[in-house]
C-alpha cells in the first residue's frame, strides 16, 4: 500500500525491521549475525543474511515500486514491478523475492531497470481498464500512482483485432466486499491473506497467463471476520468496499486518527470524514495492538453511527410517552429526583462504549451524593482480590506477546469474534513460531489447529492439579500463556473460574522458569470500556445494583439489558444517557444524548490496560453533547459542581485515580499475581458443572454485539448472509 | 445677504415643521436627516409620503415611516402604489391618480425574511442522521 510507505521507511531506518513474518523468530536472545555488506546505487548498506533486496533497498532509502510484496504476507513475487538491475546478473531479478548475497550491487535507476519497469508497467495497463474516473480506488491506486512515477509516458496498445481489452466477471463475495475483476492484476495479495492471516482458504486462483481468475471457485461468501483487509491490500481497484461505494474520493475527505471500540482491544483506526459525516474507517498501524488489520465489525460498523440515534433530550410525560425536549427540562427533570433521594438510593450502570472521562465523571458526581453502586454491565468475579488487583483482569502478556509464548491455553472464550485481530496475532504465531494452542470450552473453528481439551470445568480442575494428560505440554513449556474469555467469568462459578486459572497460571509460571516480566495469567475483555471502569473503581456486573434496587437508575450507555424495570421499585427513576436508541433509552424515563466514540476526545483502555485516545472526528448530532460535559452540567445543577470545567481538567483528576489512564499509548505492567491467588483462596465458591461455552461461535454472532453495530445496517446484511452461508452447499 | 437670510428662515422651518428642538433631535435621531416638504399623502399604514422639488430628484420624494414601527421600519413596508411614485415610475402620487383596485390584489404585507414568519423551503434531502423516536406508548 503506497500511502503507507513513509511509515514503512520510518520503521526501516529504525532498525531493519522490515523483515518478512517468516523470519520474524521469537524476540528471545540470539547472537547478532553477522551483516551482509549490499551497495545500492554505490551506497553502502549493511543487513541481515536472508533479507531480500527490496528490503535492502528499503534500508537504503530506496523505494522499489511493487504490487505483489507485502510485507506481512508471504513472498509471491509474480507482478515483476520490483525488477531491479544486479551488477553480473544477465536479467533483471524481482528484488522481493531476491535475497542478498555479499557485495552484491543493485542498481535501481539505471535504464535496464527503467525499461524492465516501463515493460511490466505496459503489460499490466494492457489488460487493465481505463476506467479510473468511475473507479473507487481512484487517488489512492497504487497502479495508478507507480504508472505515473514508472510507467511509460505512452502506450503501445492497439486493439488491431477489435477483440477488446480482457473482461473478467464480477463475483460476489458478500456484502462487504464489492469485486470489479476486470481490474484485477493478479497480485495474490488478497489469496495470500485469506490463506495466511485469516485462515479461510476460500480465495484461489484459476486458469493461468491471461486467462488467470482470481475467486472463490463456486459462488459463495467469503467468511471471514477480517474480510475487509483485503480491500486495503488490493494494490487496484479489483477489491472496494461495498458500503463505501461511490461516496467520497480520498482527497475530500480529512482523516482523523482514533481507536476503535467494537471490542476491547482498542484497534488503531483512522476516520475518514466529509461534511460531519463518518464517510469510512480504516486501519492505522500499530505494531503493538493491531498490525494493520481490522475486523469487519470496525471497519463497516460505522453506518451505525447515522441511525437510531439519540439527537435530543427526552422526558416522560404523564401518560408515560418519552417527548422531546430542551436540555434544561430534562436536568430539571433529573434534579428534582435525584435531589429527593438518598444517595444510598442512586444506582449507576456503565456500558460496554464508554470513554474513561464520562465513567471518571459520572463516578465523581454520583460519589458526591454518597453513592457508591456504581457498576459495569460486564460482570466480572468480585470476590476474592476480584478487580482489586490489575492484573487480575488485564491480558497481562500483552497483544504481541502472543508472538513470544510457546504454548497457549484458551479457557472459555473464542478470540476469532471476541478479538478478531488479536485471533490473527495467535494464527502468527501458530504459523512462524510454532505456538501450541489448546482450547477448552465450547470446539470452535478458530482458523488453526488446537488441542481440544473437552469443554467442562473438570479438565480445568484436571488441568491445575497436573493431572490431565495436556499437563505435561503446559508444564514443559518455556513462555507459557492462558487466557480466559471474560464470557467464561460471568458464570455464576466465575469466581471459582478465575481462581482455578490463576492458580494454575501461577504454577506454571514457576514451572516453566519464564523470568520475572513474562505474565501467564490473561483474561480477554470484550468489551472496550471494561478495563477502564475497572481500573476506576466501577464494580464489576450489576448485581450491587439488583440486590439494592435503587430509587434512581443511572445508566451510562447501558444498552445490553443487565438491569430491567422489573428488577426495580415500582417508581424507579431511570436515566439514560448514551447516543443510540436502544435497549436503555427504551426503559429510561429521561434520555440525555451522548456523543459515539468519533465524535469526541475519549480514552479506552484496551484488554491490555493500553490507555488510548479516541480523536473527535465529527461533532455529536442534533442537540446531543460530549458525555463528561453533560455529567459535569449536571452536577452543576445537583450543586455539586464537579472540579473540572475542561478536558485537561478531567484528565489530570483521572491521573489522580490511575495513572495508567494517562499514560496514553502505553501498556502498563500489572503485577501481584500470587497476592491474586493467595486472595481468592478465601472465596468459597465451586465450579459448577456446566459446560464452557462462549457466547460467540458462528460468524453470524460476530456482527451485532452493541448498540452500533445493531444499529447498522451493514451489519444486519452480514448477519443475514452468514446465516444463509450457513446452511449453502459449499 | 438674502440668501444666508433665506437658509436661516429654511432652517428655522425645518425645526418648526419637525416639531421644535426636542422634535427635530428625536427626527434626527431616528431618520438621520431634517427635512422640510409638503404632505402628499398618508397610507393605509400610516406611512407619510412628502415631496419637496427644491431637492433634487431622488431625494425629492420620501417617506416618514408610521411610529409604529419604531426603529424597524423597511423599505418593503411601502405598499406598491407608493412605491411606484416614490421611485418616480409616476408623476402623479395614488392620491391623484387613483389606480383601479382588483378583487384578486392581496392586500400588501412587509417582508418577512430574517422574522419567525420567513418562508424556509422545506429540505428534500435525506437526513444524515436518522434519530431515534421512543416507542408509542399503548
Amino acid at each position: 500500500m503506497l500511502r503507507l510507505w513513509p511509515l514503512r521507511q520510518a520503521v526501516s531506518a529504525a532498525g531493519l525491521r522490515l523483515m518478512p513474518v517468516a523470519c520474524n523468530k521469537s524476540t528471545a536472545a540470539q547472537p547478532a549475525p553477522e551483516l551482509v555488506e549490499v551497495f545500492v546505487n554505490d551506497k553502502q548498506v549493511f543487513v541481515e543474511p536472508g533479507t531480500t533486496v527490496l528490503q535492502a533497498c528499503a534500508a537504503a532509502g530506496v523505494e522499489i515500486p511493487r504490487f505483489c510484496y507485502h510485507d506481512r504476507l508471504s513472498i509471491a513475487g509474480n507482478c515483476r514491478m520490483c525488477l531491479v538491475e544486479v551488477e553480473r546478473s544477465p536479467k533483471p531479478v524481482a528484488s522481493c523475492a531476491m535475497p542478498v548475497m555479499k557485495g552484491m550491487k543493485v542498481k535501481t535507476d539505471s535504464p535496464m531497470t527503467k525499461k524492465a519497469r516501463e515493460g511490466v508497467m505496459e503489460f499490466l495497463l494492457m489488460n487493465h481498464p481505463l476506467d479510473c474516473p468511475i473507479c473507487d480506488q481512484g487517488g489512492e491506486c497504487d497502479l495508478q500512482d507507480q504508472s505515473m512515477n514508472f510507467g511509460s509516458d505512452r502506450s503501445r496498445f492497439t486493439d488491431n483485432a477489435f477483440a477488446g481489452k480482457r473482461a473478467v466477471e464480477d463475483k460476489n463475495v458478500g456484502p462487504l466486499i464489492k469485486t470489479i475483476m476486470t481490474r484485477c492484476i493478479h497480485c495474490t495479495r488478497c489469496i495470500r491473506f485469506a490463506s495466511e492471516v485469516a485462515g479461510v482458504e476460500d480465495l484461489g486462483t484459476t486458469g493461468r497467463g491471461n486467462e488467470m481468475q482470481v475467486g472463490t471457485y463456486v459462488e459463495k461468501m467469503f467468511k471471514s471476520e477480517l474480510s475487509g483487509n483485503i480491500i486495503d491490500l488490493c494494490p487496484v481497484g479489483a477489491l472496494t468496499s461495498k458500503p463505501y461505494a461511490f461516496t467520497t474520493r480520498p482527497w475530500e475527505t480529512r482523516k482523523i486518527e482514533s481507536i476503535d471500540v467494537m471490542d476491547a482491544l482498542g484497534s488503531n483506526i483512522v476516520v475518514s470524514m466529509r461534511t460531519n459525516e463518518v464517510m469510512r474507517i480504516l486501519p492505522r498501524m500499530n505494531e503493538e495492538v493491531n498490525e494493520e488489520w481490522i475486523s469487519d465489525k470496525t471497519r463497516f460498523a460505522y453506518d451505525g453511527l447515522k441511525r437510531q440515534r439519540l439527537t435530543t433530550p427526552f422526558v416522560k410525560n404523564q401518560d408515560g410517552q418519552l417527548v422531546q425536549c430542551d436540555w434544561e427540562t430534562a436536568f430539571m427533570a433529573i434534579v428534582q429526583r435525584l435531589g429527593s433521594v438518598e444517595g444510598n438510593q442512586i444506582g449507576a450502570v456503565a456500558g460496554g462504549l464508554v470513554d474513561a472521562e464520562a465513567l471518571t465523571a459520572l463516578k465523581d458526581l454520583l460519589n458526591r451524593l454518597g453513592c457508591e453502586n456504581l457498576c459495569t454491565e460486564e460482570s466480572f468475579p468480585m470476590d476474592g482480590a476480584g478487580t482489586d488487583l490489575r492484573s487480575n483482569y488485564l491480558l497481562n502478556s500483552t497483544i504481541a506477546g502472543v508472538e513470544e509464548a510457546d504454548v497457549l491455553l484458551l479457557v472459555g472464550t473464542n478470540p476469532r469474534f471476541e478479538a478478531p485481530v488479536f485471533n490473527a496475532r495467535i494464527r502468527k504465531s501458530w504459523i512462524h513460531n510454532d505456538l501450541r494452542v489448546a482450547l477448552l470450552g465450547a470446539p470452535v473453528d478458530l482458523t488453526y489447529e488446537y488441542d481440544h481439551l473437552g469443554d467442562s470445568t473438570a479438565e480445568l480442575q484436571e488441568l491445575a492439579s497436573g493431572s490431565h494428560p495436556f499437563s505435561k505440554v503446559l508444564q514443559s513449556a518455556k513462555r507459557p500463556m492462558v487466557v480466559v474469555g471474560s464470557s467464561a467469568l460471568q458464570r455464576s462459578d466465575g469466581a471459582a473460574l478465575l481462581s482455578t486459572v490463576s492458580t494454575l497460571a501461577n504454577g506454571l509460571h514457576t514451572k516453566s522458569g519464564a523470568d520475572k516480566e513474562w505474565r501467564v495469567l490473561n483474561v480477554l475483555q470484550r468489551v472496550a470500556s471494561q478495563a477502564a471502569a475497572l481500573d476506576l473503581g466501577y464494580k464489576a456486573g450489576v448485581s450491587a445494583i439488583l440486590e439494592t434496587k435503587p430509587q434512581v437508575l443511572y445508566l451510562l450507555g447501558a444498552d445490553e439489558g443487565a438491569v430491567d424495570r422489573e428488577d426495580l421499585p415500582e417508581d424507579a427513576f431511570i436515566i439514560y444517557q448514551g447516543h443510540h436508541g436502544d435497549l436503555g433509552a427504551q426503559m429510561a424515563d429521561v434520555i440525555l444524548p451522548g456523543a459515539a466514540y468519533t465524535e469526541k476526545d475519549g480514552t479506552y483502555v484496551n484488554t491490555e490496560g493500553r490507555a488510548q485516545l479516541t480523536r473527535q472526528a465529527v461533532t455529536p448530532p442534533g442537540m446531543a453533547r460530549n458525555d463528561w460535559k453533560i455529567i459535569r452540567a449536571l452536577s452543576e445543577l445537583l450543586g455539586t459542581t464537579l472540579p473540572f470545567d475542561k478536558l485537561q481538567g478531567l484528565r489530570q483528576r483521572m491521573g489522580e485515580i490511575s495513572p495508567t489512564l494517562v499514560r496514553v499509548g502505553r501498556a502498563e505492567q500489572a503485577n501481584f499475581f500470587q497476592q491474586a491467588v493467595k486472595a481468592e483462596k478465601s472465596g468459597g465458591v465451586v465450579l459448577s458443572k456446566d459446560p464452557l461455552i462462549p457466547p460467540q461461535q458462528t460468524l453470524k454472532d460476530f456482527y451485532m454485539t452493541d448498540s452500533i453495530s445493531r444499529a447498522s445496517p451493514t451489519m444486519a446484511k452480514c448477519v443475514q448472509a452468514a446465516t444463509e452461508a450457513e446452511t449453502a452447499k459449499y | 445677504m438674502a440668501r444666508y437670510i433665506e437658509k436661516v428662515t429654511r432652517f428655522y422651518k425645518i425645526i418648526k415643521e419637525n416639531g421644535g428642538i426636542m422634535g427635530s433631535v428625536r427626527q434626527l435621531f431616528w431618520t438621520d436627516e431634517l427635512k422640510t416638504g409638503t404632505l402628499v399623502g398618508v397610507d393605509e399604514d400610516g406611512n407619510k409620503y412628502y415631496q419637496n422639488n427644491m431637492y433634487f430628484m431622488g431625494r425629492s420624494r420620501w417617506v416618514q415611516y408610521s411610529p409604529k414601527y419604531g426603529f424597524d421600519y423597511d423599505g418593503s413596508q411601502v405598499p406598491p402604489e407608493w412605491h411606484r411614485w416614490l421611485s418616480y415610475i409616476s408623476d402623479e402620487p395614488p392620491t391623484v391618480a387613483k389606480l383601479p383596485k382588483r378583487p384578486w390584489m392581496a392586500k400588501h404585507t412587509e417582508n418577512p425574511s430574517g422574522t419567525p414568519d420567513e418562508y424556509v423551503p422545506y429540505s428534500t434531502t435525506r437526513p444524515k442522521i436518522e434519530a431515534w423516536q421512543p416507542p408509542v406508548q399503548k
